[in-house]
C-alpha cells in the first residue's frame, strides 16, 4: 500500500516518465459544491481522504466517501472500486468524530447519583439517562454538555430531578432523532464546542431562557411527526388551530359530504400551523393587477387544471394572485379555506373523469374557453362540477331551468343570454353584471366565489351547449320554420347561421346559400341528418315540453 | 469485516394532475405528456421530498397524494440511516432550502435525482427529469412561463426535516 502511494507521488511528481499508474481526474460532490482531484488511479482511499481534508480543512476522520451508494473503506483501492478518470464521488463530512465520545464515560456518575439521591423517580431518572446517554452518542456538542451538566449536577443531586423533570429536557430528551439532526447543523455552526455548552447550561439554568428553548423546541416537536408516536406530541400544539381551522370549514366541508374533505381540512390545519410560509406572492404581480390578473389567471388555469384541479388534494398549489389582492392576513385564512373548498370537491372517481372529459369533448366551446383564458376565478370550480356527477345533474337542471325562463320571458333570454355572439363576449358581459355580484369581499370570498363561478359555469355550459340545446331554437323557432319552408332542411345549420346572423333571416339566408354543401332538396325536408340525430331528437322533444 | 447492510432504495411517482395530463396535453400544449410527475425516495422506512416548504419526511405513501402511482426501484445502497440525514440536513442548507424551490429549475425532481445519485449512483428515469424542459418547448409552456414560474408545491403530510434553532 505505502509503495503504491510512493509510486503515485513519483509519478506525480517525475513527467515524461511513463507512470506505472495513470492519473486519474475524480470529483469529489460535497452537497455544498463539487471539486476536482488528481490522483494515481491506484492510490487508496486513505490517501484520496488525505488529499480532500488538505484542500477542504476537514478531518479525514469524519470524511465519508460514497461511489454508487456503496461507501468506500480506507484500505480500498480507487480502481479497484470502479473509480476511474471522470467519475464522480459524493463527500459527506460527519459532524461527529468517529471514536471521541467522552460522553459515557461520565454520565453513569448522575445515574449513580440519582439512585442514591431520588427513591421515587429512580427508575424514571435512570431511564432518561439513559436516554440522554444515547443521545449523547449521537451528537458531540450534546455529549461535551452533558458530561459539563452532569459534573455540575453531581454537586447539587436533588437538582437532578428536577432538572429531569423539567418538561424542556424531557422534550428534549424525546426528540433524539430531531436533536441528533439539529445538532450537527448547530455545532456545524460554533466549531468550538465549549462555548455552546456553557451558554445551553446556562440556558437551562435560567428559567427565562427556558421559555425560549421551548419555543425553539416548538420546531423539533413538528419534526417529531414524523416519528412514529410523534403525532401524539403535536396534537397540542396544533389542536386548537386544526379546531378553529375545522369549525371555520365544517359548513363549506359538510356540503360536499366527503370524508377525505375534512382530512384534508385537518391536514391543512396542521400545514398552517407547521409551515411558515403558506403565501407565496411574487412582488411582480403588484404592477397592472386587473388586466393581468385576467390574463395570468386565464392562462394561469389551463397550468392549474392540469396541475392541480384533479389533485388529491395532497398538494396545496400557491398561486401568487389568486386572491384579489388583500392584505396578506385575510388571504393567508382565506386561502386554506379557498384551497379547502376547492379541492374538497376534486375527488374524481375515472368514471366521474371520463364523464367530464366527455362533457369537455361534446362541447369545444367550453374546452376552448377553458383553454384560452378567462379570470381564473370564474373558472375555479368549472372542472369539479365536471367531474361530479350530481353536480353535472344540477347543472343540467339548471340549465333546463333556464331554458324554459328564457323562453318564458323572451327579453330576459336576450339580455341575458344573446345567442348570436361570440362565446366570449356574453361571459365578459355577464362577467361584468355579476362582477358587482361577487365584489371584493374579504371572509365569505370563498363561498361567494363558489357561487359566482357556479353561475358562470351554467351560462358558459348553456352559451357552449347552444349548438346541441335547443335554447335558440326556441328563440328561432319563427325563423327556422320559414327557413325550412324555404328549403334549408339541415336543421344544424339553420340554427348555427342563425346564431351567426344574429337572428337576422335575411343574413342567414345568405350565409346558407353561400355554404358549399349541398342544401337537401325540399322532399326531403324532414329527413334528420345522420349526425348528431340521438341529440336532435331529444332536443326537439325538449323544445316540444318548453313550449 | 462483516458485509456492510444494503438498503433499498425507491423512487415513488405521483402523477399529480390524475391522469388528466395524458388527456389534455395533445390539446393544450400539443405534445403529449404522461403525467405531471411528482416524486419522492423511499430509502430507511422514509420517504423524502423537496417542496416550498423545504425537505420534508413522511411514511411512505404518507402524504395526502396517497399511494404512488408508480414505484421505481433505483436500488441499494450502503448509506446509513444517519449519514443520510446527516446528507440531508447538509442538502437543506445549500441546494434544496426551502427558498431555493423553483417548479422549472429546482423542483422536487430534481431533488430526488440528486439524492438518488447520492444513494446509488443511478438517475431516475429522463421522462420524468425532462419534463419541464418538454412544458418549456411549446408554445403554450413559453407563453405561460411566467405565471406558472411562481407557483409552489408542497405536499401536505410530511414535516420537515430537522432544523437548527431559531432558523425558519
Amino acid at each position: 500500500m505505502a509503495r503504491a502511494r510512493e509510486e503515485a507521488r513519483d509519478s506525480q511528481l517525475v513527467s515524461g516518465r511513463e507512470p506505472t499508474s495513470r492519473i486519474i481526474r475524480v470529483s469529489v460532490k460535497t452537497p455544498q459544491d463539487c471539486q476536482e482531484f488528481m490522483l494515481a488511479e491506484n492510490s487508496s482511499v486513505h490517501h484520496f481522504k488525505k488529499q480532500i481534508s488538505k484542500r477542504l480543512h476537514y478531518d479525514t476522520d469524519r470524511l465519508v466517501l460514497i461511489f454508487t451508494g456503496k461507501i468506500l473503506r480506507d484500505q480500498d483501492i480507487l480502481s479497484q472500486r470502479g473509480i476511474f478518470d471522470g467519475t464522480t464521488v459524493n463527500l459527506v463530512v460527519r459532524t461527529r468524530l468517529k471514536g471521541t465520545l467522552p460522553g459515557p464515560g461520565t454520565l453513569p456518575g448522575p445515574t449513580d447519583h440519582c439512585t442514591h439521591h431520588s427513591e421515587p423517580s429512580t427508575s424514571e431518572s435512570a431511564g432518561m439517562l439513559a436516554r440522554l446517554g444515547r443521545l449523547a452518542q449521537s451528537s458531540p456538542e450534546l455529549t461535551d454538555f452533558l458530561g459539563q451538566l452532569a459534573q455540575l449536577l453531581t454537586a447539587a443531586p436533588e437538582s437532578v430531578v428536577q432538572f429531569l423533570e423539567n418538561p424542556v429536557i424531557q422534550g428534549l430528551v424525546n426528540e433524539k432523532p430531531a436533536k441528533a439532526r439539529q445538532a450537527p447543523e448547530s455545532s456545524r455552526q460554533n466549531p468550538q464546542k465549549p462555548e455552546p455548552t456553557l451558554k445551553a447550561l446556562e440556558t437551562l439554568q435560567n428559567p427565562a431562557r427556558q421559555q425560549e428553548l421551548l419555543q425553539a423546541n416548538k420546531q423539533d416537536l413538528e419534526a417529531l411527526t414524523a416519528v412514529p408516536g410523534g403525532d401524539n406530541a403535536m396534537r397540542p400544539v396544533c389542536s386548537d388551530i386544526q379546531q378553529f381551522m375545522l369549525f371555520t370549514l365544517a359548513p363549506l366541508v359538510a356540503s360536499k359530504g366527503q370524508n377525505p374533505a375534512s382530512e384534508l381540512c385537518k391536514e391543512e390545519a396542521n400545514a398552517h400551523s407547521n409551515t411558515d410560509t403558506t403565501i407565496t406572492i411574487p412582488t411582480a404581480s403588484a404592477p397592472a393587477r386587473p388586466l393581468t390578473q385576467k390574463v395570468r389567471a386565464g392562462q394561469a388555469t389551463q397550468a392549474r387544471s392540469v396541475a392541480s384541479n384533479q389533485t388529491h388534494s395532497g398538494c396545496g398549489l400557491r398561486m401568487p394572485d389568486i386572491n384579489s389582492g388583500h392584505n396578506l392576513l385575510s388571504q393567508e385564512s382565506q386561502q386554506p379555506i379557498g384551497k379547502a373548498t376547492l379541492t374538497s370537491q376534486l375527488r374524481p372517481s375515472p368514471s366521474a373523469l371520463c364523464k367530464a372529459l366527455h362533457v369537455l369533448q361534446q362541447n369545444p366551446a367550453l374546452l376552448h374557453q377553458l383553454a384560452s383564458g378567462s379570470p381564473l376565478q370564474h373558472h375555479l370550480p368549472l372542472l369539479p362540477i365536471l367531474t361530479n356527477p350530481r353536480a353535472l345533474q344540477a347543472l343540467i337542471q339548471i340549465e333546463k331551468g333556464l331554458q324554459i325562463l328564457s323562453k318564458e320571458v323572451p327579453g330576459l333570454g336576450r339580455c341575458l343570454w344573446d345567442p348570436g355572439r361570440e362565446t366570449r363576449e356574453p361571459s365578459e358581459t355577464r362577467d361584468g353584471g355579476q362582477g358587482q355580484r361577487a365584489g371584493s369581499v374579504q371572509p365569505t370570498w370563498a363561498v361567494l366565489q363558489l357561487l359566482y363561478a357556479l353561475a358562470k359555469a351554467c351560462s358558459q355550459s348553456t352559451q357552449s351547449s347552444l349548438s346541441s340545446f335547443s335554447l335558440p331554437e326556441g328563440c328561432f323557432q319563427q325563423e327556422l320554420e320559414h327557413l325550412k319552408a324555404m328549403g334549408f332542411a339541415n336543421h344544424d345549420a339553420n340554427l348555427q347561421t342563425l346564431m351567426a346572423a344574429g337572428g337576422d333571416i335575411q343574413v342567414a339566408i345568405e350565409k346558407l346559400l353561400g355554404l358549399p354543401e349541398a342544401q337537401v332538396p325540399p322532399t326531403d325536408a324532414y329527413s334528420v341528418p345522420p349526425h348528431g340525430e340521438g341529440g336532435k331528437g331529444r332536443e326537439r322533444g325538449r323544445g316540444g315540453e318548453g313550449k | 469485516m462483516e458485509p456492510p447492510n444494503l438498503y433499498p432504495v425507491k423512487l415513488y411517482v405521483y402523477d399529480l394532475s390524475k391522469g388528466l395530463a395524458r388527456r389534455l396535453s395533445p390539446i393544450m400544449l400539443g405534445k403529449q405528456l404522461e403525467g405531471i410527475w411528482h416524486t419522492s425516495i423511499v430509502v430507511h422506512k422514509d420517504e423524502f421530498y423537496f417542496g416550498s416548504g423545504g425537505i420534508s419526511s413522511c411514511p411512505p405513501g404518507g402524504t395526502l397524494l396517497g399511494p404512488p402511482d408508480s414505484v421505481v426501484d433505483v436500488g441499494s445502497t450502503e448509506v446509513t440511516e444517519e449519514l443520510f440525514q446527516e446528507y440531508l440536513s447538509s442538502l437543506g442548507e445549500s441546494l434544496f432550502r426551502r427558498e431555493a424551490y423553483n417548479i422549472f429549475e429546482n423542483n422536487c425532481n430534481t431533488f430526488t435525482n440528486e439524492v438518488a445519485q447520492f444513494l446509488t449512483g443511478r438517475k431516475i428515469p429522463s421522462y420524468i427529469t425532462d419534463l419541464p424542459s418538454e412544458i418549456l418547448s411549446t408554445p403554450f409552456g413559453q407563453a405561460l412561463r411566467p405565471f406558472l414560474d411562481p407557483i409552489q408545491i408542497q405536499p401536505h403530510g410530511g414535516s420537515p426535516i430537522g432544523r437548527p434553532n431559531g432558523q425558519s
